[in-house]
């Protein structure tokens, strides 16, 4: 299935003009108290939603812009206001 | 007719009654729960196991293969464990008492540069000291290998020479479920269809029991083997998150033909890789989504870049039908190997997963030594590279030559 990805510049654009960037893990933690282990599970670690799950694209063939939407990875819809809804 | 002979002929697998007890239970009826189950019963006498699967065994990945078979690998560390591997399709065939239809016609993997070819001389040298054979060849011994394929200039990406690993091949996959399945059932492995795992019951540490929507199963030994939803199901019943995007793979076949292409033959630049199935069928691939989802839904998009790229590697089949085309989930690790781990974070609780698209060819081996490290509880050296520590060790391995665009990160 095709995917619809709204950019907050150029507006609803198709996904092969992204580039997706990951699951939303919050900030980078700090440096001073990282340890091999935080530092690991914020680069590699990954929850695998099957569901609505927040997550990063930059709109590469288009504007440059790095953004976050949900989605919910079960259907590929874009998904406007997930905390509305629940 | 058909119907007559289902209904005279015995199943292949029992439907048994579901247990309050089992010494193991096995999350999904893939390749890799199904071999573990098979050799715990049949190498250590465990019997007392139950499979899960909620669908119907197949339902997953090992049902959605292309059944790509080899063991040239790029590192020390994945090699050997995919050249025993493929040393077992003959055994099992014979041990299983089922054809599983190994057809080992050999694998040419097609490349483009001289740059390529300088890392496939590196893969060669590490293959042969494995004691896997494998070879350099020019474009000319290609053509001579696959006459069908087009080494002229005139293409995109022209072909300059190949990896060629004559030991590789192709199966039927679905008789490698079956053949498992039903050798499985027989030793006593009981195999429960339409049974989800809803979550997983931990105290002190130590696995005690499987709820399922069939209800619950007391039990100290848990295997993850759940394909495409290993990663989900350990984030959200354990609380574990693994290192592993889920993403959409699709592949498709063509209309039978005559007999033309006797060789796996892949191409990194294009993207694709095709061979000919006993059928006459050219089963063809691999298309992956660029982010992760769970749809296992097929795209025209990838219909038309699988054209372009067969038309141009291999012009006979311009015109040529696509029959069939379907997708399903590959689990990528960020270094294009698995996690094979157990007895760390939990006591008796198991992982097998992130076998991306390759967990086909390695499923034998694999399943080998999972029962082995389950029934004993002691990992043995050819899984131990593989523990999901690693990550937070610094200590990835370099599969990563064979990468596609499949992440963020590359
Ligand atoms: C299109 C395609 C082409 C491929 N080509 C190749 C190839 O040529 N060569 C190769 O080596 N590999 C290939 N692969 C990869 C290979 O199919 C997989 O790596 C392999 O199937 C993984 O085996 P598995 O046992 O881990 O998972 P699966 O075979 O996917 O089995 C997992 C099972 O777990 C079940 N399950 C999930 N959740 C639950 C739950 N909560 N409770 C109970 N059961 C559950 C699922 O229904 C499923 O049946 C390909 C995959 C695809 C999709
Ligand atoms: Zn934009």
């Amino acid at each position: 299935m095709s995917l619809i990805i709204r950019c907050p510049i150029c507006g609803k654009r198709s996904a092969y003009e992204f580039r997706y960037g990951g699951e939303d893990k919050g900030p980078r933690p700090d440096e001073d108290s990282l340890t091999p282990e935080s530092w690991c599970d914020y680069v590699h670690m990954n929850q695998c939603v099957a569901g609505i799950q927040k997550e990063w694209w930059c709109h590469r063939d288009g504007c440059g812009l790095w953004f976050t939407i949900h989605r919910d990875t079960i259907n590929n819809l874009e998904v406007q206001h997930p905390e509305a809804q629940s | 007719m058909g119907f007559l002979m289902l209904k005279k002929n015995k199943r292949f697998w029992q439907r048994v009654a579901l247990q309050s007890h089992y010494d193991a239970v096995i999350i999904g009826g893939g390749l890799h729960g199904l071999a573990t189950a098979y050799f715990l019963a049949r190498q250590h006498g465990m019997t007392n196991v139950a499979v899960v699967e909620k669908e119907y065994i197949g339902f997953g990945g090992a049902g959605r293969n292309t059944a790509i078979v080899r063991a040239n690998q790029r590192t020390p560390e994945n090699i050997p464990l995919y050249r025993e591997a493929l040393e077992l399709w003959p055994v099992l065939t014979e041990e299983l008492d089922f054809n599983l239809m190994f057809n080992n016609c050999g694998n040419l993997n097609l490349m483009h540069s001289e740059a390529a070819m300088n890392a496939a001389r590196m893969n060669v040298a590490t293959a042969q000291f494995h004691g896997v054979e494998s070879h350099l060849i020019d474009a000319r011994q290609c053509k001579e290998l696959v006459p069908a394929l087009n080494i002229s200039e005139d293409i995109t990406f022209p072909i300059i020479g190949a990896m060629y690993h004559p030991p590789g091949g192709i199966l039927r996959h679905d008789a490698v479920v079956w053949g498992l399945a039903k050798s499985a059932s027989r030793l006593g492995v009981h195999i429960h269809q339409h049974t989800e795992t809803t979550s997983i019951g931990v105290e002190n540490h130590k696995i005690v029991s499987v709820d399922t929507n069939r209800g619950k199963i007391y039990t100290p030994r848990v295997l993850l083997a759940a394909g495409g939803y290993s990663a989900a199901i350990s984030y959200a019943m354990l609380g574990i998150k693994l290192p592993i995007s889920v993403l959409t793979i699709q592949a498709m076949v063509t209309q039978p033909l005559k007999p033309i292409l006797d060789h796996v033959v892949s191409s990194g630049a294009y993207h694709a890789y095709a061979n000919q199935t006993l059928k006459g069928e050219i089963a063809t691939g691999a298309h992956m989504d660029p982010w992760p989802n769970y749809t296992t839904h097929t795209t025209a998009y990838y219909i038309k870049h699988q054209a372009e790229a067969l038309a141009e590697l291999l012009p006979c089949l311009r015109g040529v039908k696509f029959m069939r085309h379907w997708a399903g989930l590959a689990d990528m690790t960020p270094d294009m190997a698995p996690i094979l781990d157990g007895n760390d974070l939990i006591e008796g609780y198991y992982m097998d997963c992130g076998w991306g698209y390759f967990g086909f060819k390695s499923c034998a081996a694999t399943g080998k030594y999972m029962a082995q490290f389950m029934a004993s509880g002691q990992c043995s050296d050819i899984l131990k590279p593989f523990a999901l520590r690693r990550f937070a060790q610094h200590r990835l391995m370099g599969e990563t030559a064979a990468l596609v665009n499949y992440s963020p990160d590359n």
